[in-house]
């Protein structure tokens, strides 16, 4: 069976470079372990950033730290729909951070002061701060796999480590 | 861009630029973006010199005022002069940078475009010059630049104009 690669199963590829990919899975691994915003929430920011790129392999793919029912199965279409910003399914604070992550998805610049205080009024500083620390993580790691899967279609050599 | 910062610092002086920053308020993540930091400058598998280079073509990308700036000491020691900085912009590829560094900066563009992507020309160019470990490292360290560059927009309170070039010791951005 293989496994595409996504932003979700980068890290045994990446680990082939060494002591920094084990410090770069590290942090990974704190986004998921936090209080700041909700983990549930971030993978709503993934699949946001999925639908956005409309990649595929991150489409099906699915955050496997958080428990199976963490993203329920019609919350999960609704963001992959775009249909999240109209839904009830969503709070006003899962809302906020769904529009900043489009913001910041299609440039950091372009991220307005009022998308900010919206996330701050829900989740404070350290919850902005958060969440701007996780979409870069998020966004790095779909970047790093859509570029390692066009390595692996382009460089067959490649394909036995990067295509699982 | 908003010159205005969205958050500010604990109020901590460690010395440490990152932990004394913004990113001080989230002690469950700040300690492993500085070790990272850290890690991807010593342990990396390719030179200093490389790493700034695709550092540098990064912050141009994102646009980050300071990290444009910035020049990390340990890529001064490992040779990076300024005339080879200034050849990161557009229009490398014509430039007297070497085949292995314009291969990394093909690598970084493909990473940062939008969307990202590597297309045959560039795969060939890129596995012509890096082994798979040298490729992964780059990219941890492409992704490590590009998380910080897009972290310190996003929060605000960047300079609108270019800031002079400022050497920064690795002592104070590292663990």
């Amino acid at each position: 069976m293989t496994e595409t690669l996504s932003s979700v199963n980068l890290d045994a590829a990446l680990s082939k470079g060494g002591a920094a990919a084990a410090g770069l899975t590290r942090l990974w691994e704190s986004l998921w372990q936090q209080d700041h915003v909700p983990p549930a929430l971030l993978e709503l920011c993934r699949l946001n950033f999925a639908r956005l790129y409309n990649d595929t392999a991150e489409l099906g793919a699915a955050m496997p730290y958080l428990p199976t029912d963490a993203v329920t199965a019609d919350r999960r279409q609704a963001v992959i729909e775009g249909k999240a910003h109209d839904s009830a399914l969503f709070s006003e604070a899962e809302k906020a951070a769904l529009f900043f992550a489009e913001y910041y998805w299609m440039d950091a610049q372009s991220i307005t002061d009022e998308a900010a205080d919206a996330v701050k009024a829900h989740f404070g500083e350290p919850g902005l701060v958060l969440l701007i620390e996780a979409l870069g993580c998020i966004d790095a790691r779909i970047r790093t796999a859509r570029c390692l899967r066009d390595m692996a279609a382009f460089a067959p050599a490649m394909e036995a480590t990067y295509v699982r | 861009m908003s010159a205005k910062p969205r958050a500010t610092g604990p109020g901590t002086q460690t010395g440490n630029v990152i932990r004394d920053s913004a990113m001080g308020l989230v002690p469950e993540t700040v300690s492993h973006i500085i070790a990272l930091n850290g890690s991807v400058w010593r342990d990396s598998l390719v030179t200093p010199s490389l790493l700034e280079i695709v550092r540098l073509r990064n912050a141009r990308t994102v646009n980050c005022v300071i990290c444009r700036s910035v020049r990390y000491d340990v890529a001064r020691q490992d040779g990076l002069t300024e005339d080879r900085a200034d050849m990161v912009a557009d229009g490398y590829e014509q430039s007297a940078l070497t085949t292995r560094e314009k291969a990394a900066l093909t690598l970084a563009d493909s990473y940062l475009g939008f969307p990202a992507g590597v297309n045959a020309d560039a795969a060939k160019q890129i596995t012509g010059e890096f082994s798979e470990a040298e490729i992964a490292s780059l990219l941890v360290a492409l992704m490590n630049f590009n998380i910080s560059s897009r972290t310190a927009v996003s929060i605000g309170g960047m300079p609108e104009n270019p800031l002079p070039i400022m050497e920064v010791s690795l002592a104070i951005a590292a663990d």
